[in-house]
């Protein structure tokens, strides 16, 4: 008896040995929370058409929290084979484990620019998960009804003037406030708002990487873009300080999805959130520019939200395995029609010709891309934990009228000059 | 004699091997990465001396969240303490429901701390909200935008989570009290005010030392809580030491820093706990 149990526990303890000598493990560790059915279901076609590869996929949730799992991952020995990193910091840190992917066949597919944050020394560490892009999502039947014409705002007084509309005649419309602005995520002020005035101060994500300063060139512009959403925002109390208790779920599933507001600064990933709510109006719904007045008035931020790595210190073989992967993922017929229809990307590489975004927001992302209307993500290229622990949280201070934007543009300069000096 | 060597082996042995690997260990390992500059990937480590030490003294967020840590646990300590003891109190008085009341009030701590935070930031935001709407009363609206309001909900939700917890204490406490001792209070002719205070409290005086003592160190330390309800908002005005400290890790990517303040939070944490059960045991009486 004792036997037998001695002999079973061996044999679990063996087993995943067993399965490793015999084939190929490509153990990915990724962050995209929203698409991990997706990528499973990817993983188990690939995997029916290559026998001898197994394809293990392992999610954990995206920001922060991707990192510090990361690093235990590695910490720990136990190293997955491909893993996401988000720009220039993280290629810095993570040198040491990162594959050269420079010969690859989608390399020459990419997109000019989508690859900036990822190059060193002219080799190519990462390759781009899709393009996402961001800016004021508005809500088609209610501008309508408000006889709002959506292709005349193009500049920041269109946009005052329709958020102006909108405030005085939000009784007959059924809406709270024209706006919903969520300051409690850090990242939607200090990450993506802010981005719309440094990627004009910087230019690109390389630039504002080796910066060793902010001069806040256009500070004043990213203060009346503040002040303009917390000025038509929904304010839980009626007060501006109470907009630090919104959130993306009562920005996104709670005010927009339920049509109390017209509109939110968001991307187009909340497509499927908002489609969960309501699918009528998912369908109706579409981007605005972010105006920065007088500087650029009609482009959205578009940009690569993380990068597929390989780690370079795993066997050949298991390498080889995940480039096909990942090649597979983005160039086969079978992974193209996956990436477009059932992840619901924009595509960062061309090639997907007669396949275009089936939702209303991606295809709008893809209009702007191709107006050549965007500006880049200059985001990643913040000194660590600045965007979000230093400018989002002292927006969240100027909100609550503790410190003026002096005050708050003299804090987050000193900041970033300490954290790069 | 020998057979007692084993027999002592065998049984702290498994304990103490386990203890030493993941406590003794990674506690050493984490001192050491205090005096270097590692990012958390990279072997190779350079050793520099005290100056994440010198640097965590400038840090005004880290100075702000030790204060605020501080107020947050003597208010906790102190409501958590003083309610639970009311409800064991209550639920020993031999009512019908005694059993009923038991289950509610220590249901709470069933679930745990990170569900609780988003349940409770539901009720702040969503149902106060509501109700501020209806009724028309202003101070339940807007409410964890303030720094002021999300420390009350902070308070809120741990009393809430861990009155039920200590009351169970408490009761095992009060119903070791020999029956004799309130019984002859009776025939003397004490209230029910001067039966608590010159019998129960002083009979329950190890319970508290070990409510204090759980309740300071848990609030203190606390983390999964604060995350989920505040998050540390608005602008870090509610971030605690533990959070503080994952931030700066995770964040800012300053792991040797994070290790800095993690040496200093843990005998920052010991100082107190440990003066706390000293001074508490001092007042215990001998049945």
């Amino acid at each position: 008896m004792k036997c037998r149990y001695f002999l079973s526990l061996l044999l679990v303890f063996l087993f995943p040995v067993t399965l490793w000598a015999a084939e190929i493990e490509v153990d990915v560790f990724q962050f995209k929370v929203e698409t991990k059915d997706v990528l499973e279901k990817a993983a188990k076609m690939y995997m029916e058409e290559h026998p001898g590869i197994i394809v293990s996929i392992q999610t954990v949730g995206g920001g922060d929290d991707y990192g510090a799992a990361l690093r235990s991952r590695f910490a720990s020995g136990n190293e997955p084979t491909i893993f996401n990193i988000g720009g220039p910091q993280d290629v810095e840190d993570w040198i040491d484990y990162l594959e050269d992917l420079s010969d690859q066949p989608w390399v020459e597919l990419a997109y000019r620019g989508v690859l900036d944050g990822v190059t060193v020394d002219g080799k190519i560490y990462g390759m781009p998960f899709n393009q996402e892009g961001y800016g004021f999502i508005y809500n088609k039947t209610i501008f309508e009804k408000a006889g709002i014409d959506a292709g005349k705002i193009n500049s920041y007084d269109a946009l005052v003037e329709a958020l102006e509309i909108l405030e005085a005649r939000k009784g007959e419309l059924g809406l709270k406030a024209p706006i919903a602005f969520a300051p409690k995520e850090k990242w939607i002020t200090g990450l993506h708002l802010s981005n719309v005035a440094f990627s004009q101060e910087f230019g690109d994500v390389l630039t504002a990487y080796n910066a060793k300063e902010v001069d806040f060139t256009y500070g004043e512009e990213f203060k009346l873009l503040v002040d303009l959403q917390a000025k038509y925002a929904y304010k839980p109390s009626g007060l501006v300080s109470s907009l630090n208790a919104v959130d993306y779920a009562a920005q996104v599933e709670g005010l927009f999805s339920l049509e109390q507001v017209a509109l939110m600064q968001q991307g187009n990933w909340v497509y499927n959130s908002v489609a969960s709510m309501d699918e009528e109006l998912a369908r109706n719904i579409g981007i605005l520019p972010i105006p920065l007045k007088g500087v650029v008035e009609d482009c959205i931020p578009v940009g690569i939200p993380m990068y597929w790595t390989i780690n370079k210190n795993v066997p050949e073989e298991e390498k080889a395995a995940a480039k096909d992967f990942l090649n597979w993922l983005y160039t086969s017929p079978a992974g193209k029609e996956l990436i477009i229809n059932e992840f619901k990307f924009i595509p960062a590489i061309g090639g997907y010709d007669g396949l275009t975004p089936s939702d209303p927001l991606g295809q709008d992302v893809l209009k702007y891309s191709e107006a050549g209307k965007t500006m880049s993500w200059v985001f990643m290229g913040y000194p660590s934990g600045w965007g979000e622990q230093v400018l989002g949280a002292n927006i969240q201070a100027y909100l609550a009228g503790d410190i003026s934007w002096d005050e708050l543009e003299e804090i987050c300069k000193k900041e970033w000059s300490e954290a790069r000096n | 004699m020998r057979r007692s060597w084993v027999s002592f082996w065998l049984f702290v042995g498994p304990c103490l091997t386990a203890f030493i690997i993941v406590v003794i260990i990674p506690l050493l390992f984490g001192i050491y990465y205090s005096f270097t500059n590692w990012n958390g990937i990279n072997a190779e480590v350079d050793f520099i001396g005290l100056s994440n030490y010198a640097k965590l003294l400038k840090d005004v967020h880290f100075a702000k969240s030790f204060v605020f840590t501080v107020k947050f646990t003597l208010f906790s300590v102190f409501f958590i303490n003083l309610i639970g003891f009311l409800l064991a109190l209550l639920v020993t008085r031999g009512l019908k429901i005694s059993n009923f009341l038991r289950t509610i009030f220590f249901m709470p701590n069933l679930i745990g701390g990170i569900i609780l935070g988003f349940i409770w930031q539901f009720i702040f935001t969503g149902a106060f909200g509501a109700l501020g709407e209806y009724t028309g009363l202003k101070f339940l609206m807007g409410w964890l935008s303030t720094t002021q309001t999300s420390f009350q909900a902070l308070l809120i939700l741990m009393i809430w989570q861990l009155s039920g917890y200590v009351m169970v204490i408490y009761i095992a406490a009060i119903q070791g009290i020999p029956r004799e001792l309130i019984e002859a209070a009776e025939i003397d002719g004490a209230g029910s005010w001067m039966k608590v205070k010159n019998i129960v409290l002083p009979m329950v005086r190890p319970a508290f030392t070990v409510s204090l003592f759980l309740t300071l160190s848990n609030s203190f330390k606390l983390y999964d809580q604060n995350l989920s309800l505040t998050a540390g908002g608005p602008a870090r005005s509610t971030e605690m030491l533990a959070m503080n400290i994952y931030n700066t890790a995770f964040s800012f990517m300053k792991m040797g820093e994070a290790q800095a303040k993690a040496v200093i939070f843990l005998i920052i944490v010991g100082f107190f706990t440990l003066s706390q059960v000293y001074v508490s045991k001092r007042g215990e009486v001998e049945m």
